[in-house]
């Protein structure tokens, strides 16, 4: 039996890198075990969690689900790609400033829900906040502060609306 | 020594010192380390309860691309079973051909990927003898364990009281076994050089980690490191060392190179514990005032055949209420299952479920507000033993509580408040948690730019134990918060206790704080004889650790900084090393206490139940970090909201398979299960501990069930006595 590889180049955060994966390898773990990318986590690898959510052609996907051999002309965009610089992005402010984690380990797929959540407009009352991210499971509980930090951002975003530069 | 800006340092929210880590995904959980070479390893698990192994077919497997090694039971060396009771040694795994559980491991693949390991784990055949399991809790051939925790209470005589008692209330409660499910999946990375083994490990605590890996592997406990900077939650589940640990290890260990081993979120169900379902009657025996003159309380629950697990249903019955005639006993019952474990709450989450539903029961029968009768039972002394608690804010936690809540808008009727279509019920539940403070120790010290490096091998599972760390240290030196480096999760530093049982924080705390004040002696040491320094000669009663440095108490502009100290003496650093430990000399009972008020709506029509608003009262001494503590609150209540309304690990009652053991299918709170939650903190410093703090990591789940299901009842008159309460216990 011969592993079936396949050569795919990947553009994940503007950079391209070229490489010659197992076809059964997912987006997940091409992230993580081929480009040193671990910010993105695997909560279930059964696309029931939400935790490696990341940001393909700028739309959520569950990085757990997605063949690494179908995302060869896709813009992806991961937890490591958010800051500008060295300032971090509103959102993974706002998580900070109201306490939206505790251990830390759906974060990642929170905040990268929440970019498309507000790109999406769906960030409109507290009730589509809780709707809309519902699927990122947080098995601390920290539900409330993550609805917080969204909304804080939000009507921020909101408020800026009009000089173009939004969140996300 | 005294110490200033207390209120502004402890106490205060403070953002968590980690969070700009966590939000960068820069945060490095153990399944994050990779090294060079490094190999992954797969588990293959038992498909029947009970039996032996007839046969294991790995040569596809081993034939398979990529395949470095396959482990059986055939060829595994021997593992010793480190001794030390419930936390330390699990029984070592692949040593014979018995199987005593569905999802038992029986075979390691370890190939060059994950997924070629993955695949190559599919081509395993395994042929069991199959023998008829023991699943059930009645069943005669089970073994039983009595008073496996030793905390089983007989208290005068509760069989003639309840006998006597002019108002009676007999009622059996079930609750369904929950899975810790902590979002990180467990993993292990295990390398090693020689006999020095290195491992990154989703665990509660380090040294155990070690201590196990050691002894099973016969290798000097010097030579083992154990590394846990970040885990991906644990809820209890990280409080043992289980055999997948052990196997990552061996993996290594046969096939000469790293190995990363990360459980499936199937494996989570089966290998990391879980809380078990329980059977618990509840018999109350009352006067018509409301008087508890017995309670009688019986807790069941299941266990592994040939591994230890002991928690106790009945520990918070003997203490919660002033009451003479109290049997409290939990019972285990071993059977072909994987061992439960310390789940949040462990025995308090669903002792007190049944508890606080019985006395909810007792106060409709008597028709007294279900506060009132909490109040009219009220232990001003701890029942048991007769001493004073160190100290007890449980009637505030009532009072304030009931006050946040609106709980005299409540109308007693069951039915009787409704929000347009829905019913409304109020419901509520005292909570208690006996909270356990085991030894620690912890090392401070400061270098020439007057940063502060403290550290312990404890763990940060998600209480926000770093930055609590941080502020003890920046408090107890005079620092500002920004000048603290904590460290932890590494068996090279001063050895700490687990992260459990609600002790962490205040064993930790009192050695930071032990360890910045030896630090700030050892600065007085080095200037003790020094005409250079304006504390020449001064003794720590004599001195104020603040702004940076340490000044005379009575002459605040007189001192210096701990540079300054160090730069004269040519010292790069200095360091101190602190212990805590539970104080002996205080002659009275140490508990944490709350209250718990929920609102639910339910639709009349489809059965469906929202909790809308819930109120937690916390009496858990000092709160170090009001931001962090009162996320911990919430979490647990959100856990306590799972609890209620949708968690449950369901076994196939004929072959012990789990049927549901995806996050599709075992349902956890949601953003959109959870509303907002309003978490009052009150109570004082608690002289138990040298920084005051009892803890809190359980209490914040004890009660919330309860609560829910008592506002259940409220709001349709329909008694639900088995958790979780689904839509179609309501129709």
């Amino acid at each position: 039996m011969k592993v079936a590889e396949v050569a795919v180049t990947l553009r994940v955060n503007g950079t391209s890198t070229k490489l010659l994966l197992d076809t059964r390898v997912t987006l997940l773990d091409a992230l993580r075990d081929h480009l040193g990318l671990t910010g993105t986590k695997k909560g279930c690898d059964q696309g029931a969690c939400g935790a490696c959510t990341v940001l393909a052609d700028g739309k959520r996907v569950l990085s757990c689900l997605t063949l690494a051999a179908a995302c060869a002309d896709r813009e992806v965009t991961t937890i490591e790609g958010l800051a500008d610089g060295d300032t971090p992005h509103p959102l993974q402010q706002a998580f900070v400033r109201h306490d939206a984690f505790q251990c830390g380990y759906c974060t990642p797929g929170q905040i990268m829900s929440a970019v498309a959540l507000l790109a999406e407009g769906r960030a409109g009352s507290d009730d589509d906040i809780r709707e809309f991210m519902s699927g990122n499971i947080c098995r601390c509980g920290a539900y409330p502060n993550i609805v917080g930090a969204i909304r804080d951002v939000a009507s921020g975003a909101a408020h800026d609306a009009g000089d173009g530069s939004a969140a996300v | 020594m005294t110490t200033t800006h207390a209120a502004r340092t402890v106490g205060a929210g403070l953002d968590r010192v980690d969070g700009p880590l966590k939000v960068a995904g820069a945060a490095p959980y153990p399944s994050d380390f990779s090294f060079a070479g490094m190999a992954h390893a797969v588990l293959v698990q038992a498909t029947v309860a009970a039996g032996r192994i007839r046969h294991i077919g790995a040569a596809a497997a081993r034939a398979a691309p990529g395949v470095l090694a396959v482990i059986t039971h055939e060829n595994a060396p021997r593992l010793e079973r480190a001794p030390g009771g419930l936390t330390i040694g699990p029984p070592p795994p692949l040593q014979d051909d018995r199987v005593l559980h569905h999802g038992q491991h029986v075979a390691v693949v370890v190939a060059e990927t994950a997924e070629q390991a993955a695949a190559a784990a599919r081509l395993i055949d395994v042929g069991y003898e199959s023998a008829v399991p023991l699943l059930e809790l009645d069943d005669p051939r089970a073994q039983r364990v009595e008073n496996a925790t030793g905390r089983d209470v007989v208290r005068g005589d509760a069989a003639a009281a309840l006998a006597a008692a002019p108002v009676t209330i007999d009622v059996t409660y079930t609750t369904a076994t929950q899975t810790n499910n902590p979002l990180g999946l467990f993993s292990t990375v295990a390398r090693w050089d020689g006999d020095a083994l290195t491992v990154h490990d989703s665990t509660q605590g380090p040294a155990f980690v070690r201590t196990a890996l050691a002894v099973a592997f016969g290798v000097p406990e010097s030579g083992v490191r154990v590394l846990a900077p970040f885990v991906g939650g644990a809820f209890g589940a990280g409080l043992r060392v289980w055999q997948h640990v052990l196997l990552a290890a061996l993996a290594a260990r046969v096939v000469g190179r790293p190995v990363k081993l990360v459980l499936t979120r199937a494996q989570m169900f089966t290998s990391v514990g879980y809380r078990p379902r329980t059977v618990q009657r509840v018999r109350l025996g009352a006067t018509g005032a409301g008087e508890l003159v017995a309670i009688d309380h019986e807790g069941l629950e299941p266990t592994a055949l040939e591994d230890e697990f002991a928690e106790s249903l009945t520990r918070s019955t003997t203490v919660l209420y002033e009451c003479r005639n109290v049997t409290a006993r939990t019972r285990q019952v071993r059977l072909n299952v994987a061992c439960p474990t310390w789940m949040r709450g462990p025995g308090e989450a669903p002792g007190v479920f049944a508890l606080e539903c019985a006395l909810d029961e007792l106060a409709c029968r008597l028709g007294i507000d279900p506060v009132d009768l909490r109040l009219r039972n009220y232990a001003d002394v701890h029942p048991q033993t007769g001493k004073a608690w160190t100290t007890k804010a449980l009637r505030a936690c009532y009072e304030q509580g009931a006050e946040r809540f609106g709980w005299s808008r409540r109308t007693p009727r069951p039915r009787s408040m409704r929000d347009g279509p829905m019913l409304v019920g109020y419901g509520m539940a005292s909570a208690h948690y006996g909270y356990v403070q085991v030894p620690c120790q912890a090392r401070a010290s400061i270098d020439r730019e007057g940063i502060a490096h403290v550290r312990s091998a404890a763990t940060d599972i998600g209480p926000g134990t770093y930055t609590a760390m941080t502020q003890v240290a920046a408090q107890a030196l005079g620092l500002p918060p920004a000048s603290v480096r904590f460290g932890l999760g590494d068996t090279e530093m001063p050895r700490a206790p687990l992260q459990g049982g609600s002790g962490l924080t205040a064993a930790l705390g009192s050695a930071v704080h032990a360890a910045c004040g030896r630090l700030t002696a050892a600065f007085l040491d080095v200037v003790a004889d020094d005409p250079g320094s304006p504390l020449r000669g001064c003794q720590v009663e004599d001195v104020t650790a603040s702004g940076g440095g340490i000044w005379i108490t009575a002459q605040p502009a007189r001192g210096e900084t701990y540079p300054a100290i160090l730069t004269r003496h040519g010292l790069a650093e200095l360091t101190a090393d602190g212990q805590s430990a539970r104080r002996r000399d205080l002659d009275g009972e140490p508990a944490i206490f709350g209250a718990k008020f929920a609102e639910v709506h339910v639709d009349p029509e489809l059965g469906l139940v929202r909790v809308t608003r819930v109120v937690a009262a916390v009496d858990g001494g000092r709160i170090l970090n009001e931001k962090t503590a009162t996320s911990q609150i919430t979490g647990g209540t959100v856990g306590g909201i799972g609890m209620a309304l949708l968690e449950e690990t369901v076994s196939d009652p004929g072959t012990g398979r789990l049927a549901n053991a995806t996050f599709g299918d075992y349902l956890v709170a949601v953003n959109a299960d959870v509303p907002d939650i309003d978490v009052i903190f009150v109570g004082e410093p608690d002289p138990m501990t040298p920084i005051g703090v009892k803890g809190i990591g359980e209490i914040a789940i004890v009660g919330v069930a309860p609560a829910i299901a008592n506002a259940v009842f409220h709001a349709t008159g329909r008694r639900i006595r088995s958790l979780p309460i689904t839509i179609e216990q309501l129709l």
